[in-house]
């Protein structure tokens, strides 16, 4: 045992080097928005009546319960602190965690670098070891951070302990379930699309727990950090949830790879076809091809999630138990108002989701570049613009055809809980009016790659940036013009809103330009 | 057909900058009409940024550039439709099989993959059925020159193209040159094995630190550098310590028989000769330096161009 291990030390020391960076940087950004968080509130709230009025709102809201997770202690002032960091922010840890740990396992066995050290006296099970001891560190430090940053903003330890705690267990768990998904395929992508699909549909488990089918939520550690209840008599056994999962996970893991051999998934790769269809002669029918199988997932993905999101739109009434409640559905404008507002909610949030898609098509065109693949389509008669328009084509039509996607689903998934057919123009409306804000972050993102292939992570930054400012905007009471910046803020809200055409042409405008400079760095750049 | 004349690749004092480092540092290149052009350099001398520059993938910060006399910067798709490339590191898409990425990449080019391409992918011994996830190194390499070859091309530029081949494939791909060669197309060859351009060259290019060193055939390079002689002297040969121009000279003297050996400049070997008669020469062999130690004599050098 000791010999296949041996080298994990050394393996580990050299991963948090290596990525030093990106954990400093990501662990920052989380630990900064939980201070804040717990800082600003008595702020934004001053008196426990306040906090209480503030909670049942939440509550109230299932748009809100869906993203954020339900608050159960509404006199908790921790607990509605944190009320966006104990759920969809954990969803940030998760990822951070899956990155890191994909980045030393099956990242390195496709590049050929697990072989290069594999050669060398480090045990076979080391990579993975070292891995998970990466992740498990990861949790446990932004945990303990996100734990100390809530004591400095001025909320109970035992508390702001348990709440950590919770980040820590879900960066367990995500540590065991991309170890697992790593071994299960040899491409560096399809494992990434398994364990963030795991983790997407473990997030839309507990969002449909929490807002209709309650015990569903015990099924997800998403549901397990609201109701371990860490602000007020924490359930420490919930603990042994995440622990034990993250254990299963972690020792299939690891008996998947005793039986596998390095760089293989546990599938042999099929032969295919001995010839190229006569279609393929372009770069986007190529691009088509490489993304095919991809946007053929996240369709499905579009389709289920749309369907469920649109499935509680009618039940929302209902939800609304209490005086406090009808209250704030009177206030709101009736039951009709209360599900048009969900919908706008929900279709903002699929909005960014569909853009992540666009953000994966630039990083990995930055990949083929890197890897000489754009060299190899350059050399032939094919220009410049050619190459970049057809990945960026992908890009923006795969994004659009996505949130449409959703958007039709949802409207089905209304219909199919008892709504008139007249819902679907509604919904389509108030999908289709937040294309141009995916458009323009698409465009950015296609921008950062047409500046320099290094660079085109910084599609994520902008996209992640965005989405952050959004949620810190009303928080710490940003001026407007900052949290402008965010293209999403624009979208009018429909069908809760009127149908404003003045932000929609401004975003289409400046996607379009930002598209044209990017075409134009792309024609002069050093490609390679 | 004034057209035919002029140089198919032309490179004049072509200077490429990354950050502080200069990969290409004056570099001069001809290639002409229907050569095979042997193009030398150590790791690292600029040879692949040279042909990616020639590509249009790369913007050169001074110098001149041309390929059938047009831009690469600026009628790369035109020019590209007229060549072929094989990269120096081959890499493909690991989901797509080879065959496929045979024919795009032969239709990216504006050819149809027929009868030639079948043939290519039998005498490679390539499967074209596999995904290019499970190539080996030989068969990346395989897949890129079947794409390069199968198609009609006026110009193929090809970087280290036979790493990873085994000797049989070697073979193949001589011929695959060759045959090129006889349908009047022009070959510019990156290569560190030196047999491979000693047999295929016409010409050859020898850069270093992103200069060109030496330019031209083999014979002229020959002419340039140093003879090895080797002789069997009735006596001891007087004076040839000291005739300028000899090197590493050895004596065995063994009485009536002294074999004497020592390299030589071209310009000595009228003195060496005149010292080694008078001392009453029996056997006497001479040999040209091989490419290797032409290739050998210029990376140690460490002044580009000097005679030794």
């Amino acid at each position: 045992m000791r010999s296949r291990l041996g080298g994990t030390a050394l393996l580990l020391v050299q991963a948090m080097l290596r990525d030093r960076w990106l954990l400093a940087g990501w662990g920052l950004v989380l630990v900064a928005v939980t201070y804040a968080s717990a800082a600003a509130t008595p702020t934004l709230y001053p008196r426990a009546a306040d906090r209480v009025a503030a909670a049942q709102a939440i509550d109230a809201s299932p748009a809100v319960v869906a993203l954020y997770g339900p608050i159960l202690d509404v006199h908790s002032e921790g607990e509605l602190a944190m009320t966006k960091l104990t759920v969809l922010y954990a969803v940030f840890v998760a990822l951070l965690v899956l990155v890191v740990v994909r980045r030393h396992t099956r990242s390195e066995e496709e590049n050929g670098c697990a072989e290069l050290a594999g050669g060398t006296a480090v045990g076979r099970g080391a990579p993975l070891a070292a891995a998970l001891a990466l992740g498990a560190t990861t949790a446990t430090v932004l945990g303990l951070l996100a734990a100390a940053a809530d004591v400095a903003g001025s909320l109970p330890v035992a508390g702001s302990l348990a709440f950590g705690a919770s980040w820590t267990g879900i960066g367990l768990v995500a540590a065991g379930l991309t170890a697992l998904a790593c071994q299960l395929s040899a491409s560096t992508r399809t494992c990434g699309a398994v364990a963030s699909s795991a983790i997407g549909l473990l997030f839309l488990v507990r969002a449909v727990g929490d807002v209709s089918v309650h015990w569903l939520s015990w099924l997800s550690p998403w549901g397990w950090s609201t109701r371990l209840r860490a602000w007020s008599d924490p359930r420490w056994w919930v603990l042994l949830l995440y622990a034990g999962s993250a254990l299963v996970l972690t020792a299939l893991a690891v008996a998947l790879r005793a039986r596998r051999d390095l760089g293989a998934g546990l599938v042999a790769p099929r032969p295919g076809p001995a010839r190229g269809a006569s279609r393929q002669r372009s770069a986007l029918a190529l691009a088509l091809r490489l993304h095919r199988t991809a946007l053929g997932g996240w369709t499905a993905g579009a389709l289920v999630g749309g369907v469920l999101l649109g499935s509680v739109v009618p039940g929302i009434g209902s939800f609304l138990g209490g005086s406090a409640g009808r209250a704030m559905v009177v206030r709101l404008g009736g039951r009709g108002a209360l599900e048009d507002s969900l919908v706008a909610a929900e279709l903002s949030i699929a909005a960014v989701v569909v853009t992540c898609f666009a953000v994966t098509v630039m990083t990995r065109a930055a990949n083929d570049e890197r890897s000489g693949r754009t060299e190899a389509v350059l050399a032939t008669s094919t220009s410049r613009l050619r190459v970049l328009g057809a990945t960026a084509a992908v890009a923006l039509a795969g994004a659009s055809w996505l949130l449409l996607v959703t958007g039709s689903a949802m409207a089905v998934g209304i219909v199919l809980a008892g709504r008139s057919p007249h819902v679907l123009g509604r919904v389509l409306s108030a999908t289709v009016v937040q294309l141009p804000a995916v458009w323009l972050v698409a465009a950015l993102a296609v921008a950062a790659y047409s500046l320099r292939p290094t660079w085109a992570p910084a599609g994520w930054v902008l996209l992640v940036g965005f989405v952050t400012l959004g949620q810190l905007g009303e928080l710490l009471d940003l001026p407007s013009w900052v949290v402008g910046v965010s293209p999403y803020v624009h979208v009018p809200r429909l069908p809760t809103e009127a149908l404003d055409p003045a932000p929609l042409a401004v975003l289409t405008v400046a996607a379009v330009a930002v598209g044209a400079a990017a075409c134009l760095r792309f024609s002069v750049r050093d490609v390679g | 057909m004034a057209q035919t004349r002029q140089d198919v690749v032309s490179v004049e004092g072509l200077v490429k900058r990354f950050g502080r480092s200069r990969a290409l540092d004056g570099l001069d290149l001809h290639v002409r009409p229907g050569e095979v052009h042997g193009f030398l350099g150590p790791n690292g001398s600029g040879k692949s940024t040279t042909l990616r520059a020639l590509l249009g993938l790369l913007r050169p910060d001074s110098g001149r550039a041309s390929v059938f006399g047009l831009d690469p910067w600026r009628d790369a798709e035109t020019i590209h439709r007229r060549l072929a490339y094989v990269p120096g590191d081959v890499a493909l898409w690991p989901h797509l099989t080879g065959g496929e990425i045979v024919d795009l990449l032969l239709r990216m080019r504006g050819s149809t993959p027929g009868a030639r391409r079948d043939e290519l992918v039998e005498r490679f011994q390539l499967d074209p059925g596999k995904r290019a996830r499970a190539y080996s190194k030989g068969n990346r390499q395989k897949v890129a020159l079947v794409a390069a070859f199968a198609g009609p091309s006026e110009l193929l530029v090809l970087d280290e193209p036979t790493s990873g081949l085994d000797p049989l494939m070697e073979d193949v791909f001589n011929q695959c040159v060759a045959e090129h060669k006889a349908a009047g197309a022009t070959v510019l060859l990156s290569s560190h094995i030196l047999g491979e351009v000693e047999r295929l060259a016409d010409r050859v290019t020898i850069i270093r630190d992103g200069r060109t060193v030496e330019t031209g055939t083999l014979e002229e390079l020959r002419h340039l550098r140093r003879t090895r002689i080797r002789a069997v002297v009735a006596r001891e040969a007087d004076g040839l310590a000291e005739v300028p121009g000899v090197y590493d000279l050895q004596v065995d003297g063994r009485p009536g028989a002294h074999t004497v050996s020592c390299s030589i400049e071209p310009d000595s070997l009228e003195a060496v000769l005149e010292s080694l008669t008078r001392a009453g020469v029996r056997t006497l062999t001479s040999a040209p330096p091989t490419l290797e130690e032409l290739f050998l004599d210029v990376y140690r050098d460490p002044t580009p161009g000097r005679l030794r």
